[in-house]
C-alpha cells in the first residue's frame, strides 16, 4: 500500500494538544490549590471547582456521548443525601460517606442504564422523572433517617478548608476522568456515538458499552460533587439537593464553553460563573434575569459555545485544542 | 462468499423482503437493481445487522450474520454505506476514518497511515483536518466509502453510491469500486438507480421487485429479461 507519512504530523498535534491540556490543569492547580491560604472569599473559589466539575462531567454524557440528562440533579441530590445519611445518621466517617455518595450515584447510574437506548429528548424526560423519583423516595423515608422536611445538619462536620480541597480533589478527579474520556480511543467512539450512533455501531462501535463508560463517569462525579457541597455548607434539604437549577447550571455552562471539548466546560463555568456572581453582587434583584439575558446571547451568538466557535473559525487550529 | 438464503423480512403487517435468495463469490461485484420499494436497502440493512430477519440465513464465509449487532457484523468484515452519507460530522475526516479501526488492535501511527493513504485515495487528505460537515454531499459519500474501506473489508454493501455525486467525483467512485474486487480483494454488493454504472461495473445483477428476485444474470441478459423490461426498464 504506498503511503505518505503523515503519523508524524499527527502524533506532533497530540503532543500539543497534551501539551495544552498539561498547561490547563497546570494554571487549574496554580489557582484553587494554595487559595485557602491566600483567598478572603474561599466560597467563591469552592463554588467555581464545583461548577467547573458539574459542567465537565455534565459534558461526557452530553459533549461525548451525545445525551442530554435534564434530570442530571439527580445524582446531585443522591449524593448530598447519601453522604449526609451515613455521616449522620450511621456515624461514618465523611470521607467513607463521600465514598458512599460515589457508590450510590454509580448504582442508580446503573439502575437506570437499560434507558440509555432512549434517544434524545426521550432520554432527557426519563433523567429528569428519575430526580422527581429521587425526591419523591427520600421525602418518604423515614423522617429519623433523612431528616424529614427539616433536611440534615452536619454542623459536627464542619472544616471549610477541609470541604474545600475535597471538591479540588474531585475536580482533579473529573478533568483526569475528562482525559481519559476524551484523549484515549474511547473518546473518539464516544463522539462517533454523539454525532450518529447509528453509524458509529455499523463501523464496529460497540454502543451500549461504549456509552455505559461515559455514563457511569457521569454519574458519579456530580455525586460526589453533591457530598462534598453537603460537606462545606454543612445543611442538606431536599429543594436544594434536587433543584433543577443545578441541572440547568450544568448544562449552560457546558454549552457556554463548548460541548466536546475538555477546556470547554472549565471556560463556559469560570466565565459564566464570575459574571453570575459580578451581577449578583451588584444587581441582586435583577441578578438571574441579567443572566439570563447574557446566556441568551451568548447561544445566539457561539451556538457552539467559545471553544467550539474558535475551532470553527480556525480550523487549522482545532487538532491542537483539548 | 456471501450467501443469503429465503430472506425474509416484515414490518408488522407489509412484508418488505420474500423469500430472497442470492450469492455473491468472493472478488465479484454483484449489482441490485429494483424500483424504490423493492427492499434493496431492506436487505443492506438486514445484512449488516440493522434489521433483524424475520426467516432465512445470512452467512459470510460460512459464518452466520442473523442476529449480529451491527458492530459484530462489521468485525466479521461487512461494510456498508448509507444512500444519504452518515458521516460523523463534527469529527475531523481523519477521526472519522479512525473511528473504523478503533478495535483493530493497531496502533496510532498505523491508523494515521491507513487513515491518509484512504484521504488520498478519495482526495480529500488536504481537508484531513476540517470537519466532516464542511464537506459536499459528493465528498461525504467519498469519505464514508473511504471509512469502511480503512478496515480492509470482506464485503462491501454500497447503497446509492453515485446519487448525488456531481460527474467526476463518481467518475472516481467507479474507479475505486471497480478496483475493490482484485486490487483491494473484496466482493460489493452495488445498489444502485444508475444503470450504466451498474451494468459496467457488475460481473453480476440481480434485479428486485416488490420483496423478490425478479432476475438475476449479467448486463445482456438483464437488459434483454421481458420481466426485467416490463417492470423495472420499461420499453
Amino acid at each position: 500500500m504506498p503511503m505518505s507519512a503523515p503519523q508524524g504530523n499527527t502524533e506532533k498535534s497530540s503532543h500539543i494538544k497534551f501539551l495544552i491540556w498539561g498547561i490547563v490543569v497546570a494554571a487549574i492547580v496554580a489557582v484553587f490549590l494554595p487559595a485557602p491560604l491566600f483567598a478572603s472569599n474561599l466560597s467563591f473559589l469552592f463554588y467555581m471547582m464545583l461548577w467547573i466539575t458539574m459542567a465537565t462531567s455534565f459534558n461526557f454524557v452530553a459533549g461525548l456521548a451525545g445525551y442530554m440528562p435534564f434530570g442530571y440533579v439527580a445524582f446531585y441530590g443522591i449524593g448530598a443525601y447519601a453522604t449526609g445519611v451515613l455521616y449522620k445518621t450511621f456515624g461514618l466517617p465523611i470521607p467513607v460517606a463521600l465514598a458512599g455518595a460515589a457508590l450510590a450515584g454509580v448504582t442508580i447510574g446503573l439502575l437506570v442504564a437499560p434507558t440509555l437506548r432512549l434517544k434524545g429528548v426521550y432520554f432527557g424526560i426519563v433523567s429528569l422523572a428519575l430526580a422527581m423519583a429521587m425526591k419523591l423516595v427520600i421525602s418518604l423515608m423515614p423522617s429519623d433517617i433523612t431528616g424529614g422536611s427539616l433536611g440534615l445538619i452536619l454542623s459536627a462536620a464542619n472544616d471549610p478548608v477541609a470541604a474545600y480541597y475535597a471538591m479540588f480533589v474531585v475536580l482533579m478527579g473529573a478533568l483526569a476522568a475528562g482525559t481519559w474520556l476524551t484523549m484515549s480511543r474511547l473518546g473518539t467512539a464516544l463522539r462517533a456515538i454523539r454525532d450518529d450512533s447509528e453509524a458509529a455501531e455499523v463501523v464496529g462501535v460497540n454502543v451500549v458499552g461504549t456509552r455505559l463508560k461515559a455514563w457511569i463517569m457521569a454519574t458519579m462525579f456530580p455525586a460526589l460533587v453533591g457530598g462534598v457541597e453537603a460537606w462545606y455548607t454543612n445543611a442538606i434539604d431536599l429543594d436544594s439537593s434536587f433543584n433543577l437549577l443545578v441541572t440547568a447550571k450544568s448544562i449552560v455552562y457546558a454549552m457556554a464553553g463548548g460541548l466536546g471539548f475538555l477546556v470547554g466546560p472549565i471556560i463556559g463555568a469560570s466565565t459564566l460563573y464570575g459574571i453570575d456572581q459580578l451581577i449578583w453582587r451588584h444587581f441582586p434583584t435583577l441578578n438571574l434575569l441579567i443572566l439570563g439575558v447574557v446566556i441568551i446571547a451568548l447561544m445566539l451568538l457561539l451556538p457552539r459555545g467559545i471553544v467550539g466557535a474558535f475551532a470553527q473559525r480556525f480550523s487549522r487550529f482545532r487538532r491542537f485544542i483539548p | 462468499m456471501l450467501k443469503v438464503d429465503k430472506l425474509v423480512k416484515k414490518f408488522g403487517g407489509m412484508t418488505a423482503l420474500d423469500g430472497v435468495s442470492l450469492t455473491l463469490p468472493d472478488r465479484s461485484i454483484l449489482g441490485v437493481l429494483g424500483m424504490n420499494g423493492s427492499g434493496k436497502t431492506t436487505m443492506l440493512n438486514c445484512i449488516n445487522g440493522l434489521y433483524d430477519a424475520t426467516a432465512g440465513e445470512i452467512t459470510l464465509d460460512g459464518v452466520s450474520l442473523i442476529g449480529k449487532a451491527p458492530h459484530a457484523v462489521f468485525s466479521e468484515g461487512v461494510g456498508r454505506t448509507f444512500q444519504v452519507p452518515r458521516i460523523f460530522p463534527q469529527m475531523s475526516l481523519l477521526e472519522n476514518l479512525s473511528v473504523a479501526l478503533l478495535n483493530k488492535g493497531m496502533s496510532n501511527a498505523e491508523i494515521a497511515e491507513i487513515s491518509a493513504y484512504w484521504l488520498q485515495k478519495v482526495e480529500l487528505y488536504r481537508l484531513r483536518h476540517n470537519y466532516a460537515e464542511e464537506l459536499s454531499g459528493g465528498q461525504q459519500k467519498l469519505l464514508e466509502l473511504a471509512r469502511i474501506m480503512v478496515a480492509n473489508p470482506k464485503l462491501v454493501l454500497l447503497d446509492e453510491p453515485f446519487a448525488g455525486v456531481n460527474p467526476s467525483l463518481a467518475l472516481l467512485l467507479i474507479n475505486i469500486i471497480r478496483e475493490m474486487p482484485k486490487e483491494l480483494g473484496c466482493s460489493v454488493l452495488l445498489v444502485s438507480h444508475d444503470l450504466t454504472s451498474v451494468y459496467e461495473l457488475s460481473d453480476n445483477i440481480l434485479v428486485m421487485h416488490e420483496g423478490r428476485v425478479l432476475a438475476e444474470g449479467d448486463a445482456e441478459a438483464i437488459q434483454k429479461n421481458p420481466d426485467v423490461i416490463e417492470a423495472y426498464l420499461g420499453a
